[in-house]
């Protein structure tokens, strides 16, 4: 393979990776602070893709602009789902609990999805973002494609600042950590809980509309995110951000190759069939994790 | 001046009751133990002192208060803190993290750093250890961290849950010397232990629980004095 | 409701549901018919969920497979019933071969690994063109089926509805069912978790997958996206939660009632159809956890209640004189014997040593009392016995058998029996029914009907006469505790782990209970080990006293030399105890 579609590729599996690995940190939060495991989460991505591209439409505007447009309702949905439909549940027995979260999340992603068909169209969509080329030698780039990347970096790092440093994310990883030890500490359970769910979902808003600017969307595609989001989160470790992005980058790369160098067709198998290996290969690991 | 009062507490773990009847009256600057089998309601006791667990029937009053119907923070903010059995330490968070978590609230958020001053004076070794994960400390440093962590919400009086589980017996003594100087500091201590010495060592007075209820109160000499006092505490009656 | 009405209206509902495709049209036939194959797949699917308490959202991949295997084979030419068997084999073996990875998971995990399976087989499906012709799909002989697929159907129904009512009161089903309730309890009393989460997935996914086959008969074509569609896959998942899950009605009832409701809602809406079905799907989520059936208005009503039925197994009368013999082989004790011997075992969680370096031996007949203080590591040594936990040194030998390789269930059938310090009886089941699953899987492996019968004895012994029909969770703590002592008793071990009953009870029960381990040891040969905290208790049984202090053992001696030792009453009793005395 010539150096040139190499790096192509390359950076192809990069960005991917880097946007998986943002859907797998809200998944991958919300699931530490408040057990929840959102089957809808990627269907977010899918929403906010569409809408985002609906509104580039209409109206042209840089994405960036775009972006507080989605996040801002998608982390109001987020809230009000959680505190509406979810926390009610915690008062059931577990068995109960998971029952209810599974089927309210999976009920939610199959209205989403439906009624975004119905109110969009099924078609794919995307941003068709006009980008100059960055040239350096025989290897030709996309800027939009350079800015994405930049954008992944700087919210994964604006990420990991936030939970280290400030006080409401130190309260995050805490409750992650030990829920009891936390609320003897004055931290709301409850309100942490919504909160992060809101952020997860306002953190996959974000990632819909970068996805969107390199890969068409549709109202449907977002149950194969989830997946993804899942699959990474059981390489990387619960609560683990630099486990997730490497995981992510992992797969992303990953898929990118095996659509290049065999067929787009089969990208999509990489996730699920690498999580039945890695559960068969490294079931102690998994357990280890599991505890914490 | 009486700073803590519970009066004929009663509270229920789903269908089972566990309380039926714990009456204290802690004055300030008291070092008072609860001493009882397992399983007698120590433990649900303190944690229903501090709100974690509501009261079906009976009075809880703190600095002339009833806190009776109140919530985990606003106890806080008054000045309940409670070192929690097991300690329930965040594991992969450091040292200092830990500690600061533990000023969360506004009010001891503000005194951070002379809070975190004080708990480095008591535990030096933790200042030595700040920024590694709680988690890899001994199970004795562990201990000193849910204490510091306790201690930074600059309570007033400070509840402790079978502090010396997994503690090496050379670190017990250290971690004693540290209670008798927040003590010392005018902090008043309720101290849950099994071993009966260890805890008339230290405490002043102490109640016995039997069943959930308190069947026994009396000062150290007293309880030493008591011929009955032991038997009862070992089940050897 | 008498049994004769029951059998009389069930014997009514078969017939004319037989009846049918004589005298209804086509469109209603085929509605039944979907709704049969729907039951089909909401029981198969809750004997996972309802029974064993694994939340399986792929089970519609299974019926996928199924319709395409028979596709395939009677597009090429293959007769219809090897296309069938085909069906059930290749849905079974697609189950046998995600068991492997899948039962790694529990709780929502398990939940949502299953569910990506469906999108995978989507995949497959599409990707595989030349077998399955892809996204066009595969389009069967046009012969006019209906009639013969709906016998198929109605066939398939009934054999699911025995299947469920043996599920219901078999030992195999009491074995899922203990496995709902608490997995590592289950398996410490001698029952194969891997082997019995295999047979029940591969069991319910040979339903699906012939479910599946029956339906692409009747259908004539099948496609990827119709068949792996995941709001259609949900659909018997949300029937039988709408009905109530683990009920022997709940599937049924609950997929009528769903199906109804499509047909009400949805026929006529050309578009949103998904979106309605989405939120009833959330619907039942957030407001029916236990399903229709476990509404108060039905289990209170005087003459509804049955419909809530679990159907478990019933046990004829008493036959009246009942010894207070304990149904267990009285077994000779022979002093010399080693019952346990750990040799240096160590565990540890992260860097704190919870059992550190102990060994000690155990004689046959023996009652050894262990002691210590909180955390001092005597429940970690209980669950290395057991096998819970692995040494991670040293070794542990019953009766000369080094354990290292054993599960916990291969350990239970050694001969080991244990009780928990915070009770763990199978929650949701009766005494009779806990009492039963420690005799029919444990060491003793009685036939379940024999163990049933003999559960009062056991019962009675432990004072717990007249609840036998309660139900674990409704028991006071103590009685939790005397049941699991029951339980352990029932499964005639050997070597008896007892991790502190007496807290708790009063001087006479205490009688009462040192009185049983007694018992036990010189009429039917048991060893105990004893873990307690009232000394009192101890006091007037234990031959023996092991005291443990960080892990480690500080003292193995009598009851009087132990309670004189000086590091005993240092680090354990504290001066107070021999200033009392």
């Amino acid at each position: 393979m010539p150096l040139d579609i190499f790096i192509q590729v390359l950076l192809n599996g990069v960005l991917l990776g880097g946007i998986y690995a943002l859907v797998a940190f809200g998944l991958s939060l919300v699931y530490g602070v408040a057990h929840i495991l959102n089957i809808a989460h990627g269907t977010l991505l899918a929403i906010s893709g569409v809408v985002a591209s609906l509104i580039f439409l209409k109206t042209g505007w840089n994405p960036v602009l775009i972006i507080p447009m989605i996040v801002i309702p998608v982390f109001a949905f987020g809230y009000l789902f959680h505190a509406g439909l979810l926390r009610p549940l915690a008062r059931r027995g577990k068995h109960d609990e998971t029952i209810g979260t599974v089927l309210i999340t999976t009920g939610a992603l199959i209205m989403m999805s439906d009624l975004t068909g119905f109110a969009a169209g099924t078609q794919q969509r995307n941003i068709p973002v006009r980008s100059e080329m960055l040239e350096m030698g025989d290897i030709i780039l996309p800027m939009a494609q350079i800015w994405i990347l930049a954008g992944i970096v700087a919210l994964t790092l604006a990420l990991h600042f936030y939970l280290k440093y400030a006080w409401f994310g130190k309260a995050v990883r805490a409750v992650t950590q030990d829920a009891f030890g936390a609320a003897l500490c004055g931290v709301n359970g409850p309100r942490a809980r919504a909160l992060t769910f809101a952020a997860g979902s306002g953190l996959v808003g974000v990632a819909g509309v970068l996805y969107a600017i390199i890969y068409p969307v549709d109202p449907y595609m977002g149950f194969s995110l989830t997946v993804r989001a899942f699959t990474i989160i059981v390489v990387g470790g619960i609560g683990n951000l630099a486990g997730a992005m490497i995981a992510g980058l992992m797969l992303g790369v990953a898929e990118a190759f095996t659509a290049f160098l065999w067929s787009p067709k089969w990208a999509p198998a990489i996730s699920v069939i690498l999580l039945l290996i890695i559960l068969v290969v490294f079931p102690r690991g998994l357990a280890s994790w599991r505890k914490a | 001046m009486t700073l803590l009062r519970v009066d004929d507490l009663e509270v229920s773990h789903g269908p089972l009751q566990a309380l039926w009847g714990v009456s204290l009256s802690i004055s300030a600057g008291e070092k008072v133990g609860l001493l009882g089998a397992n399983g007698a309601g120590k433990s649900t006791t303190l944690g229903a002192i501090v709100g974690h667990y509501p009261a079906q029937a009976g009075r809880i009053a703190f600095d002339g208060r009833d806190e009776t119907r109140s919530d985990v923070n606003s106890r806080l903010s008054r000045g309940m803190a409670l070192v929690p059995e097991g300690r329930r330490l965040f594991v992969d968070m450091s040292v200092r993290e830990n500690l600061e978590m533990g000023a969360y609230l506004a009010a001891p958020r503000r005194a951070l750093a002379q809070s975190l001053e004080q708990v480095f004076t008591l535990f030096p070794i933790l200042k030595e250890k700040e920024r590694q994960a709680a988690g890899t400390l001994s199970g004795g440093q562990q201990q000193m961290v849910a204490i510091g962590r306790a201690l930074m919400s600059r309570p007033r009086l400070l509840l402790l849950d079978e502090p010396f589980i997994g503690v090496a017996p050379l670190i017990i003594r250290d971690v004693m010397q540290a209670l008798a100087q927040i003590a010392a500091d005018g902090i008043t201590i309720v101290l849950v232990e099994q071993n009966i010495h260890r805890a008339l060592e230290f405490v002043e007075r102490a109640y016995v629980i039997e069943n959930g209820r308190t069947v026994l109160e009396g000062s150290r000499g007293q309880l030493l004095n008591d011929a009955s006092f032991g038997a009862k505490l070992l089940g050897l009656d | 409701m008498p049994r004769i009405v029951l059998y009389g209206c069930a014997l009514a509902l078969a017939a004319g549901v037989a009846a049918i495709p004589a005298f209804a049209g086509s469109y209603l036939t085929a509605f039944v018919l979907a709704l049969m194959i729907s039951f089909v797949m909401a029981q198969s699917w809750d004997w996972v969920n309802g029974q064993m308490g694994y939340l399986n959202l792929g089970h519609f991949a299974f019926y996928g497979i199924g319709a395409y295997a028979f596709a395939i084979l009677l597009t090429r030419g293959a007769p219809l019933a090897p296309s069938f068997a085909a069906a059930v084999f290749f849905g079974s073996l697609a189950a046998l071969l995600v068991s492997l990875p899948l039962f790694r998971l529990k709780g929502d995990y398990f939940a949502f690994a299953t569910l990506a399976i469906v999108p995978l087989c989507e995949l497959l499906a599409n990707n595989f063109d030349g077998l399955t012709r892809g996204s066009d799909g595969i389009t069967l002989p046009p012969d006019y089926v209906l009639v013969p697929a709906f016998y198929m159907a109605a066939s398939l129904a009934a054999l699911t509805i025995a299947v469920t009512l043996w599920l219901m009161r078999s030992r195999f089903g009491y074995g899922l069912r203990a496995i709902r309730n608490d997995e590592q309890v289950a398996e410490v009393a001698g029952i194969r978790l891997f082997v019995f989460k295999l047979a029940t997935l591969t069991l319910s996914a040979g339903f699906a997958a012939m479910a599946g086959a029956i339906q692409a008969w009747q259908f004539s074509y099948i496609a990827p996206n119709t068949m792996f569609n995941l709001g259609v896959a949900l659909v018997p998942i949300a029937g039988a939660l709408l009905g109530g899950s683990g009920l022997l009605l709940g599937p049924l009832v609950g997929m009528v009632l769903f199906a109804s409701l499509e047909q009400a809602l949805l026929v006529k809406l050309s578009h949103l159809r998904e979106a309605v079905l989405g939120l009833m799907i959330m619907l039942i989520g957030r407001f029916l956890p236990g399903g229709l059936l476990r509404a108060k208005w039905i289990t209170g009503h005087r003459s509804l209640f049955w419909l809530s039925r679990e159907s478990h197994f019933e046990v004829a009368a008493s036959t009246g004189a009942v010894s207070d013999e304990l149904p267990l082989a009285r077994r000779a004790i022979d002093k010399n014997q080693i019952v346990l011997a750990c040799e240096g075992a160590t565990m540890a969680f992260g860097g704190n040593v919870a059992v550190n370096n102990v060994s000690l031996t155990i004689r046959q007949g023996e009652i050894v009392g262990l002691v210590g203080p909180n955390g001092s590591g005597k429940t970690t040594l209980f669950n290395l016995i057991s096998g819970i936990y692995r040494p991670r040194s040293g070794r542990i030998l019953i009766e000369g058998k080094d354990i290292a390789d054993f599960r916990a269930d291969e350990i239970a059938h050694l001969g080991i029996g244990r009780t928990y310090q915070i009770p763990r009886p199978f929650a949701e089941l009766t005494v009779r029914e806990n009492i039963a699953i420690g005799r029919t899987f444990g060491a003793s492996k009685t036939p379940l009907v024999d163990a049933m019968r003999t559960a009062d004895v056991f019962a009675r012994y432990v004072g717990l006469d007249g609840l036998l029909e309660r139900k674990a969770e409704l028991l006071s703590l103590q009685q939790k505790k005397a049941l699991e002592l029951a339980r352990a008793l029932a499964a005639e071990p050997k070597l008896l782990l007892v991790d502190e009953v007496a807290s708790g009870l009063s001087t006479v029960e205490i009688a009462t209970f040192v009185k049983h381990i007694r018992d036990i040891r010189d009429h039917y040969g048991i060893t105990v080990i004893w873990v307690e905290h009232i000394f009192s208790a101890l006091a007037q049984v234990v031959d023996r006293l092991i005291v443990l202090d960080n892990g480690a053992v500080i003292a193995d001696a009598p009851l009087a030399e132990a309670m004189r030792d000086e590091k005993v009453l240092t680090t354990y009793l504290g001066h107070a105890a021999t200033e009392a005395k």
